[in-house]
């Protein structure tokens, strides 16, 4: 599979398409407490990609995440997912949220947590039809036998596994993830990365990880966004022309290791202040 | 991890250990015994009066005489107990939700059931007995004003403590207030409110003793009160050791309501 001529840049392979991008951010700066968080985003995800927002603490990644969410409102500047704003498309269930923390419901088991959000966004569900639902998104992320389990018998993968299970029983467009695998271990952390790009293949769905590991981002994405400090904006943009599937092998592969020194000396300069935007 | 459910847990762990836990108790049980008979040493060879200090072997016998009488004042005064517990958790608990889902009636409420907590309680029992009379209800309305507060407390420290992230997930997908207080915020608080419940049972028994003490005709305080005016210091004591009795057994039935309410509490989750 590593056959396929590798291109560095604009590189986006024909087997999948993107007519048109899903999220388009334009000019988007966000003012928090007066200090200006994030500075004139312009973000644009195509339907149906992996995009990585990569930066130092305080650069405002996660913020961006929220706004994308429709969490936090930009003080100027537009969002919009498919046409609608944020707030829009996450009351209409296109949108996916995965944090840090897994956040499950610790009187609740993985089948009842996985249907959760769905269960109160659709009130026509009966209880069979979100466990029916629970169920096979438990499947979908590898824990289809462990449905009965209350959260403090899984393990933090399994965890974080469930919680991507909930995000995804809303069958959304987009699934926004904030450093999902930030607290986990390094090895838990590699596979549950190759386990979300088996989901994401296999759902099509259009995903925007934020995360500070340049591995993950180069084993993952197809576009990955390094954003500087003060204020927070998008320094450098690089795309990633390694062919899919991708397996774990890839970390060994000559371009990925070409792609991580440069990822890494783009981080080096956005821990740099100021600058252009 | 564990395959196990929870509520299995502590119970193999239990039976097996029958030796470690009599192990535990042992050196209580024996302190215990040997206060007992140096107590009644002591009271035997210094002759002492049994008005000031009866010897444990009077009390026992006063118990026994008493027993008929002693056991009706147990139940009316463990009614009192009972009803008036579950007056102070209900209005705890009506308050606390109050407080969180109506914003400014919360916070008009709060400061004024923190200053009320700063009432010295005991001393409102003559007017409640003023306002009430002798009946049960004076009993209630001060085991409620001792007893509300933990209950309140703790319910509202467990509603607050939401983790934000989670308040986001359900606020992305449009949940309303209520059923972010229904589903997450009310669940969530069960551990911390069982906490107050349990600091309630204990506050309820004193919050009896002390209406009974103000004003009645029955009862454990009344039979303390009225033992302690004939002089009769073993009835006294031995009216004591049910009212300590009562105490151990409403805390550990609130203790037992835990362990039904919230099996999945981190504290009885480690294996």
């Amino acid at each position: 599979m590593r056959m396929e001529p590798i291109r560095a840049a604009g590189g986006r392979p024909a087997h999948i398409r993107h007519d048109d991008d899903l999220i388009s951010a334009k000019g988007v700066s966000v003012v928090m407490a007066r200090q200006l968080v994030l500075q004139n985003i312009d973000l644009a995800v195509p339907k149906g990609s992996f995009v990585s927002l990569i930066g130092p603490s305080g650069c405002g990644k996660s913020t961006l995440l929220k706004v994308l969410a429709g969490l936090v409102n930009p003080t100027s500047g537009s969002v919009s997912i498919a046409g609608l704003s944020p707030v829009e498309a996450a009351r209409k269930r296109m949108i996916g949220l995965v944090f840090q923390d897994a956040n499950l419901l610790p009187w609740k088991n993985a089948v009842d947590n996985a249907s959760m959000l769905l269960g109160i966004t659709d009130k026509s569900l009966s209880r069979t039809d979100l466990r029916a639902r629970g169920q096979e998104m438990l499947e979908l992320v590898g824990l289809g036998d462990s449905a009965h389990k209350r959260p403090h018998e899984l393990s933090g993968g399994m965890r974080q596994r469930v919680a991507i299970a909930r995000a995804l029983a809303l069958d959304p467009a987009v699934l926004l993830m904030d450093e999902p695998f930030g607290a986990l271990d390094a090895i838990t952390r590699d596979s549950m990365g190759q386990s979300l790009l088996e989901i994401w293949q296999r759902t099509g769905k259009t995903i925007v990880l934020v995360t500070h590991s340049i591995d993950e981002a180069i084993h993952l994405s197809r576009h990955v966004h390094v954003m500087g400090i003060k204020p927070g904006r998008i320094t450098e943009s690089l795309d990633i022309g390694l062919p899919y599937p991708r397996d774990l092998s890839v970390t060994e592969d000559p371009e990925f290791v070409r792609l991580a020194v440069q990822l890494r000396m783009m981080l080096r300069a956005s821990h740099q202040p100021g600058g252009t935007s | 991890m564990s395959d196990q459910p929870i509520t299995n847990l502590s119970e193999p762990r239990l039976a097996s250990s029958w030796a470690a836990a009599t192990g535990s108790w042992l050196p209580a049980v024996i302190l215990l015994l040997a206060t007992i008979i140096v107590w009644e040493a002591v009271v035997r060879i210094f002759a002492i009066s049994a008005f000031i200090i009866p010897a444990p072997s009077e009390i026992a016998q006063s118990l026994v005489a008493q027993w008929a009488t002693l056991m009706q004042a147990t139940l009316v005064t463990a009614g009192e107990i009972l009803f008036g517990f579950i007056v102070s958790v209900v209005v705890g608990i009506a308050i606390a939700l109050v407080i969180v889902r109506f914003d400014w009636l919360g916070r008009a409420l709060y400061p004024l059931v923190v200053l009320f907590q700063n009432v010295p309680k005991v001393a409102l029992a003559p007017i409640f007995i003023l306002w009430f009379g002798y009946g049960l209800a004076p009993k209630i309305g001060l085991i409620l004003v001792i007893a509300f507060f933990p209950v309140t407390l703790s319910m509202l420290a467990g509603m607050q403590s939401v983790d934000r992230s989670l308040l986001s997930l359900m606020n992305s997908v449009g949940a309303s207030q209520t059923q972010i207080l229904f589903r997450i915020r009310v669940p969530h608080s069960l551990p911390n409110l069982m906490a107050g419940t349990k600091i309630a049972a204990t506050l309820s028994v004193i919050g009896a003793i002390v209406g009974e003490f103000a004003g009645a005709s029955d009862g454990l305080g009344y039979v303390i009160q009225f033992a302690s005016t004939q002089l009769d210091t073993a009835l006294v004591f031995a009216a004591l050791l049910l009212v300590s009795v009562l105490g151990i057994a409403f805390y550990y039935a609130a203790e037992i309501l835990e362990r039904i309410v919230v099996p999945w509490a981190p504290k009885f989750s480690q294996a």
